[in-house]
């Protein structure tokens, strides 16, 4: 099946400022699954994160996205090898999210400026530091966040329910066009 | 904008929220009767004052948790969890 | 140099290397940049601005800025600009407002011969009888006088606004010497500071002060401007402050917004908003060329505009002692100083269009062009009356005190008390290290309790108490109204005569009044008029103004934008996988909900034509769609559903209904069992969020003993329906894993399998439209591919998609009703025809009683398919089924629309189920008030009622 093309619902994948002070990055192809356990479980214990904090391991970033839940981050086309990387005793669910999700980057200086047009989230370092995760809304749709620092500097993988992608990769570049992104032709946030 | 706080969260502004109600006991749906339900349904007793009610945390971690506000002047006091 | 510019001051905000010209009321004038509207037209010897609203007076500069009644002026196509503190730009073109046909001989004047039929409340006593001249008179009439400028159909919409959300520890609202000294002071603590001035520069009345103020005002901004903690927002205001410290602020000069809403959740709020001058209330006080100290000062120092000739000078405080300075360095003559502190008065001004002659309280006759006035100082307690405070009035200082403020809201500066600028700037200081402190260990809590922050690295710090040293209350007398009447509100020309005239009817309570005469309603928010309104009222009932009270304080503070407030409009909008292929194909959208689907594809009917004949691809990808997994998910089925789930056996898919604890049907869908502990729910596309929520609340706060795991998935799966007595051939061609035969996949099963190579699909059969159908589930990001090899695999089988238009008739034909379409919000079961369904006998179902109490009934209208005597009548949805002599409503049309493979109208409709029998005759009212016959039929499906098509 790999020679079947993955499709997002982003149709831009990448956009940036000149002077790369902000930049959008669809990720959509990413491995997500989602882990549902209590915490006394094996499951829980292996994966250890607290709710809204975030460690990386064996290529897997694992996010503590809500209480008794998990969403494990990877390359693409690692679902399976993810999911049986998760102990199953006692009751444990374990949902491949990776088409549930439209998945995106935005790096940059910017990147705070920016969201705070869109999202009521306090994200200066003190409240929302590297390896933070929270959810919110994000222009009206329900999000998942996760800070996610890179050697270039601040970055946040944001990630919502699959349909609204185009129309949220589309108000956060809006967002983003007072500090230099260029809007391609095409792109609207209706 | 009330700031709700919400047990896993944190404090988090209302909008992130649902405000549920009232909390009210259920009767026992085989053996109630209609008044009983219809009570249960519909009647609250909306003090100006302290109420309990129960709060989904709708774009954050999606509990349900009740806390303690007062209708007259938004204080909150002692979350906890149903 | 223009004939009333004078030579360069020190604090001088012009610039006088670049002029810029604009026109008032058509002539052409110049200015500097730097200049505000008003001064550069004071500057050309302009003294006129605008007319009263009543009696259309002639009014000048009162007070020379933001606050000035009597200067708003259309620039352009934006009405009510404030010319005294909207600053030049070049090229403006500035008129006067509420004048006609001109400001030099507005006929309004005319009003003031019928002054007293205009006094307070006229509108409630004139203007009444005879009615029939309501629209064509009375109304024409009124809007020739109706203040404000002008908006035109076409104005461009100024779509440039914003919104923005902060989260400052500590918010100061005022720039002047206490607000920055406390914006410092919390900086230095550690604190993150927002400073928020409403001038375009920082510095309050500093910026027209003596030599000692200007050098105090360089040394803090150049402390503020390299605090790299402040976040310093001029031309700005804080508009409002509301629970927990929920604060709105508009921000204007913004690069690339117009006007900039920001809304910020602030630790600490600390208010420094100064003091407002207040007018003097004495006959002809409106006369151009009566000004308040402070409007002397700052046409002087700030704009280097001389006010006039020769001044007389009304005063009662120090600061008004202050202005003779800068009268003298101006080159006006000061004809005379009265001082109020030792009885002095000012009894009446005389002059048309220009102060001619004074006449004081001892007879003298002052011939002067200036009077200036200096009375007094209100406090603009605004945000802390907001904050829950009831501001207390001190008569010696006369002027209002803060009260008693919540611990996260503090007052600095003068609204506080009054001193010299450095007692200011330490109380400011002060506060603004009493702010932090309070902020931080605000900061410490939300840290403490948010999820996703780290524990504090700091100590949580001690409660503080207020330990400042207060400002002294200097007294101050109480001079609001002379021995003659005056005006008190400039905006709405209500005079102190209006309002004795009003308490005397019986409006004596200070919200009545207001209400009565619009005192403090006009543009002006009572900044200039409340205080002196309380005076009079007080003088009026022979009591203390303490007793009188003053009307609330409301949001905004100052006059925000309706496109500010709006912002930028976020709508969400969803899109299949498909979504783009039916756009590039032929699709015309519709909008179900946020979801952007396809309505048809050029011909409905033809698509309807092709599913019964042929088959049809339709995406249903909005379908809700909930993964269930757990040992209790059919303990939860039990609970949520009208029927019974234990039994349903691995690889079936079962009907299932939702009501409400009111027994109100609320939600239908078909549930399969994939595994032992793993069913897939689908729900109506609307309902999909709360059936979510409503499980989960199930779940959580009922039983949360249950283990059940729900998952949304409604857009990871991407629902592809194929539809039609060909689609098992279509499908065979491209499913390989899964036997598709009749026996091996009968009707009402789940499979899992691979579809044109994408695995992990999840298919089942079902029959909404009525024929064979196959309903696929797939991943997203695959599904396109699907679709496309469905389509290309099957052009010889006459495959074609079709949309929400097409699946409503075929739904139709078939008698399947849809929730909340054909049932509505007080559809019980037995309405939705449900008879069957449901199982009484259960312990436990969400509205089990109200369940049981409807069947006990027999008054409960019920779902009939109908057809219309004449198969080419279409009734519109909705329309009423009445009784032979229309007198009655015994219930509608829900559903309806001509069926092309029957080739006449259908129906699905509601009525009372006395005349529910197969046969009976009912009349239906058409919108266009035709009646017209139609038949209750044996069922509700229309076609193959037998419901043998969708079995094969």
């Amino acid at each position: 099946m790999s020679d079947i093309h993955y499709r997002s619902a982003v149709e831009f994948p990448f956009l940036s400022a000149p002077d790369g002070s902000i930049s959008l990055a669809d990720h959509s192809e990413y491995t997500k699954v989602l882990v549902r356990a209590d915490r006394k479980t094996a499951a829980g214990k292996h994966l250890k994160v607290s709710y809204g904090r975030s460690r990386s391991r064996d290529g897997i970033l694992i996010c503590g996205s809500r209480p008794d839940e998990w969403t494990l981050l990877s390359e693409a086309h690692r679902s399976t090898e993810v999911a049986e990387s998760v102990p199953r005793d006692g009751f444990v669910s374990v949902v491949d999210i990776t088409h549930a999700r439209t998945m995106f980057r935005i790096s940059g200086s910017c990147a705070v400026d920016a969201l705070a047009k869109v999202c009521n989230v306090d994200l200066a370092d003190h409240m929302t530091p590297d390896g933070a995760v929270f959810s919110g809304s994000i222009a009206k749709v329900g999000c998942d966040v996760v800070r996610n620092d890179q050697e270039a500097g601040r970055s946040y993988l944001i990630a919502c329910e699959r349909s609204f992608g185009k129309y949220l990769f589309a108000v956060v570049a809006d967002a983003c066009a007072e500090f230099g992104i260029a809007i391609p032709s095409g792109m609207s946030t209706h | 904008m009330i700031v709700v706080p919400c047990p896993s969260c944190g404090p988090r502004n209302s909008s992130d929220l649902r405000n549920a109600g009232e909390v009210v006991p259920r009767p026992d749906p085989d053996t109630a009767t209609l008044t009983e339900w219809r009570s249960y349904l519909y009647l609250r007793e909306n003090p100006a004052s302290w109420v309990t009610e129960t709060w989904y945390c709708r774009n954050g971690c999606r509990r349900y948790f009740t806390i303690e506000r007062n209708t007259a002047t938004n204080e909150i006091r002692e979350s906890d969890t149903t | 140099m223009s004939s009333h510019r004078i030579l360069s001051r020190p604090g001088e905000l012009i610039d006088r290397s670049t002029r810029l010209s604009f026109t008032w009321n058509g002539r052409p004038y110049t200015g500097y940049k730097g200049d505000t509207i008003a001064s550069a037209l004071a500057a050309e010897g302009v003294g006129v601005f605008s007319r009263g609203l009543k009696y259309h007076r002639r009014r000048g500069i009162l007070t020379a800025d933001h606050w000035d009644p009597n200067l708003a002026v259309q620039v352009g196509d934006e009405p009510n600009v404030r010319a005294g503190s909207r600053r030049l730009v070049e090229g403006m073109q500035v008129t006067a407002q509420n004048v006609w046909p001109c400001l030099r001989f507005d006929i309004g004047t005319a009003t003031r011969l019928v002054g007293r039929f205009l006094s307070a409340g006229f509108y409630y006593k004139t203007f009444m009888r005879p009615r029939f001249l309501w629209n064509h008179v009375y109304q024409r009439v009124l809007r020739k006088f109706a203040p404000g400028g002008q908006v035109h159909w076409q104005t461009k919409s100024h779509d440039n606004y914003d919104k923005r959300y902060a989260h400052p520890d500590v918010l100061v609202a005022g720039g002047g010497p206490a607000g920055i000294a406390a914006a410092l002071a919390a900086a230095k603590a550690g604190a993150s500071v927002m400073l928020v001035e409403q001038e375009p520069e920082l510095g309050g009345h500093l910026r027209w002060g003596g030599p000692d103020d200007l050098s105090v005002l360089d040394g803090l901004l150049e402390a503020v401007q390299s605090c790299s903690g402040i976040e310093i927002l001029c031309d700005s205001v804080v508009t409002g402050r509301y629970d927990h410290n929920w604060v709105a602020i508009m921000q204007r000069s913004h690069p690339v917004a117009l006007e900039r809403l920001i809304k910020a959740r602030v630790g600490s709020l600390v208010v420094a908003p100064g003091l407002i001058e207040r007018p003097y209330v004495f006959a002809g006080n409106d006369t151009p060329g009566v000004m308040l100290s402070g409007a002397v000062k700052r046409l002087i120092n700030l704009w280097a505009v001389s006010p006039g000739h020769r001044a007389v000078v009304f005063s009662a405080n120090l600061e008004g002692d202050a202005v003779l300075a800068d009268l003298e360095s101006a080159g006006v003559e000061v004809v005379a100083v009265l001082d109020a502190r030792a009885g002095d008065d000012v009894v009446r001004v005389k002059g048309k269009g220009r102060v001619k002659t004074i006449l004081t309280g001892d007879g003298q006759t002052l011939e002067a062009d200036l009077l200036v006035t200096a009375v007094g100082w209100t406090s603009p307690t605004s945000l802390l009356n907001m904050a829950g405070d009831r501001p207390v009035y001190d008569q010696v200082a006369a002027r209002y005190f803060p009260q008693s403020l919540p611990d996260n809201v503090l007052a600095t500066g003068g609204i506080t008390g009054d001193g010299s600028i450095t007692e200011l700037v330490a109380h400011g200081r002060e506060t603004g290290t009493l702010a932090a402190s309070r902020a931080m260990r605000i900061r410490h809590d939300r840290m403490s309790a948010t999820a996703r922050s780290p524990k504090p690295s700091f100590d949580r710090p001690a409660a503080v108490s207020d330990e400042r040293v207060p400002l002294r209350r200097v007294p101050h007398p109480e001079c609001y109204q002379s021995s003659t009447h005056g005006l008190v509100d400039f905006s709405e020309d209500i005079s102190s005569k209006d309002l004795i005239q009003a308490a005397a009817e019986g409006f004596d309570s200070i919200e009545l009044m207001k209400r009565y005469t619009t005192v403090t309603m006009g543009p002006s928010q009572g900044k200039l008029e409340t205080v002196n309104a309380a005076a009079v009222l007080a003088e009026a009932r022979q009591t203390a103004i303490v007793d009188v009270g003053t009307t609330v304080w409301r949001p905004p503070f100052a006059p925000v934008s309706l496109g500010a407030l709006a912002g930028q409009s976020f709508e969400p909008t969803r899109r299949s996988a498909i979504q783009n292929w039916h756009e590039a194909n032929g699709a015309t959208n519709m909008l179900a909900g946020q979801w952007v689907r396809p309505d048809h594809y050029g011909n409905p009917m033809a698509e309807v034509a092709n599913v019964r004949n042929n088959v049809g691809l339709i995406d249903v990808t909005p379908l809700g769609k909930l993964d269930l997994r757990g040992p209790d998910v059919s303990r939860l089925l039990d609970l949520v559903y009208v029927n019974k789930w234990q039994n349903l056996e691995i690889g079936r898919v079962r009907y299932g209904v939702m009501v409400a604890e009111d027994g109100v049907v609320s939600d239908d869908g078909v549930t399969g069992r994939l595994a032992e502990e793993h069913y897939l729910m689908t729900t109506t596309s609307s309902g999909a969020g709360a059936v979510w929520e409503m499980l989960e609340d199930w779940l959580q706060t009922y039983r949360p003993e249950w283990e059940v795991h729900v998952t949304p998935v409604t857009g990871g799966l991407t629902s592809i329906n194929v539809a039609g007595p060909r689609s098992r051939e279509l499908l065979k061609r491209l499913v390989d894993d899964v036997d598709l035969s009749a026996t091996a996949f009968p009707y009402f099963s789940v499979r899992k399998g691979s579809v044109a190579g994408v695995q992990d699909c999840i298919i089942w059969r079902i029959g909404f439209t009525g024929e064979l159908s196959y309903e696929i589930h797939a991943h997203s990001g695959y599904a396109l591919h699907i679709w496309e090899a469905l389509l290309g695999a099957g052009s010889d089988l006459g495959v074609a998609p079709f949309g929400v238009e097409a699946q409503r008739i075929l739904r139709l034909e078939k008698g399947h009703y849809i929730v909340g379409q054909d049932t509505d919000g007080l559809s019980k079961a037995p309405t939705a025809s449900l008879g069957g369904l449901v199982k009484l006998d259960k312990l436990d179902t969400i509205g089990l009683p109200e369940l049981r109490a409807a069947f006990q009934r027999s008054d409960l209208p019920v779902l009939v398919g109908l057809q219309t005597e004449d198969p080419s009548i279409v009734p519109e949805e909705a329309c009423q089924i009445v009784s032979s002599d229309g007198n009655e409503i015994l219930g509608r049309i829900t559903s309806s629309r001509m069926s092309p493979t029957l080739g006449r109208s259908v129906c699905l409709a509601q009525v009372y189920s006395s005349l529910a029998a197969a046969g009976t005759l009912l009349t239906v009212k058409l919108v266009d008030g035709r009646r017209v016959k139609a038949t209750v039929q044996e069922q509700h499906a229309h076609v193959d009622p037998e419901g043998e098509r969708q079995r094969v």
